[in-house]
């Protein structure tokens, strides 16, 4: 299926890119995270969380045919 | 009567009871800089009783842009007591204390337990970290927030039992993993705006208002004005972890290089300063300077203990190189009023030469 990515924080210097649309295999949230972490290899070492209908997801949650959002932590303040 | 309240004392929500509950609340605030200073000004303006604010950190210029309590003749002050006395002439009729000390495993619980509720505007994980442990265990409400470039986070934690920042971000990222404003730059109202939301969620609460951002990260974008809010379930196991081990986990302090140096001219007061040479003996030039102690590379380990006082030390080398490395050592033995002078040994001699004429 084809999903919308959104990137927020220090993701979008990480990835070059704020959003883009993939198209992707992944059944899980878990699974998606592997695809991404594969596709970009920059990301394996960050910390962010992955949202899909505006709700934070675990990596066993199932993906659906939405939006998915990515959130690092940030430090500023 | 007319007094400085009556414009909120007039909404239904608030009326004189509601002025009556933001006196007696206590608010302790982490972190006077940019998030923390528009915080301060409203809740000291809208009469909150008792303002605790924790800052170690001295004003610079380069903070002026943002953090809007200070102006140019704080330069070199320390922001907790210089917000104090700002605060005061906007509102004698609150308490306000000051802690000139940064928020930590050893003063933690000391400094919250007197408050109602803490406002998280630190930036660095170990301080966020440490004040979430503590809000856990001594059951306070968190109001965080943090910053990237043009976006914020703004929530509510541990507000009745709700998410903690724990159960969004279990663990802190890398160091060097995430950098801060100082490093990647911020326009001032971004803090402004976002300390501003962190203030309205502290009123809410003490007003008993809905709805509060509890159980959500409430994400803004500056540039686009688009805002989310995303749900964060609790995480319970999480959570009884922190409350069995009964004390907050360790976290480790990210040095940030920025945050440890001072600039040579914002020194305007020496009154209240140490300088410390960490040069070995005989290096050049030889600098008289008042209030100074010699402490070479060998004597650190050994001899760090010498610093623990109430007085700001700066610490100097030939480059600012040895300074830096010998500051974040002293930063690590609990020694946080000191920092590491941007410039080298012949420019501060330049400079000492100018300021004893």
């Amino acid at each position: 299926m084809e999903i919308k990515m959104r990137y927020f924080g220090l993701l979008v210097e990480t990835l070059q890119k704020e959003e883009e649309i993939i198209t992707t295999q992944a059944k899980s949230i878990g699974d998606l995270k592997n695809e991404l972490l594969k596709r970009y290899p920059s990301l394996e070492n960050k910390t962010f969380v992955i949202a899909q209908q505006n709700s934070i997801k675990a990596e066993e949650e199932k993906l659906l045919e939405q939006e998915v959002a990515l959130f690092p932590p940030f430090s500023g303040g | 009567m007319e007094d400085r309240y009556t414009r909120q004392i007039r909404l239904d929500e608030v009326g004189k009871a509601g002025q009556k509950k933001l006196t007696k609340a206590k608010v302790l605030v982490v972190g006077a800089g940019g998030l923390g200073c528009p915080a301060l000004q409203y809740l000291a303006a809208a009469g909150v009783g008792t303002l605790g604010i924790v800052d170690f950190d001295l004003v610079t210029l380069t903070n002026l842009h943002r953090q809007i309590v200070f102006d140019q003749s704080d330069l070199g002050r320390n922001k907790a007591l210089a917000a104090k006395e700002k605060l005061e002439r906007l509102n004698s009729k609150i308490n306000i204390n000051a802690y000139a000390t940064s928020f930590q495993l050893s003063n933690g619980r000391e400094l919250l337990q007197s408050y109602d509720l803490v406002l998280d505007a630190t930036d660095n994980f170990a301080s966020r970290y440490c004040i979430n442990d503590f809000c856990v265990l001594l059951d306070k409400p968190m109001i965080y927030a943090a910053l990237y470039k043009f976006q914020g986070q703004v929530a509510v934690f541990n507000y009745k039992g709700g998410a903690t920042y724990r159960c969004l971000f279990p663990t802190p990222p890398k160091p060097d993993e995430v950098p801060n404003c100082d490093m990647t730059g911020v326009l001032g109202v971004l803090p402004g705006l976002i300390g501003v939301l962190q203030a309205t969620e502290v009123l809410k609460i003490i007003l008993n208002l809905k709805t509060i951002l509890s159980g959500k990260l409430l994400c803004y974008d500056l540039l686009s004005h688009e805002t989310r809010q995303i749900e964060i379930k609790p995480n319970r196991a999480a959570i009884a972890a922190i409350k069995e081990k009964n004390s907050p986990k360790e976290e480790l302090q990210l040095d940030c290089e920025d945050s440890l140096q001072i600039d040579l001219f914002s020194v305007k007061d020496q009154s209240n300063i140490v300088w410390v040479d960490v040069r070995e003996k005989g290096e050049l030039p030889r600098i008289r300077l008042k209030n100074q102690i010699h402490l070479p590379q060998s004597k650190w380990q050994k001899e760090w203990e010498l610093l623990k006082n109430e007085e700001t030390k700066i610490v100097f080398c030939q480059s600012g190189q040895r300074s830096k490395k010998a500051t974040a050592l002293f930063r690590r033995k609990g020694i946080y009023n000191c920092y590491s002078l941007n410039v080298g040994a012949t420019t501060l001699q330049t400079w000492n030469q100018k300021v004893k004429k």
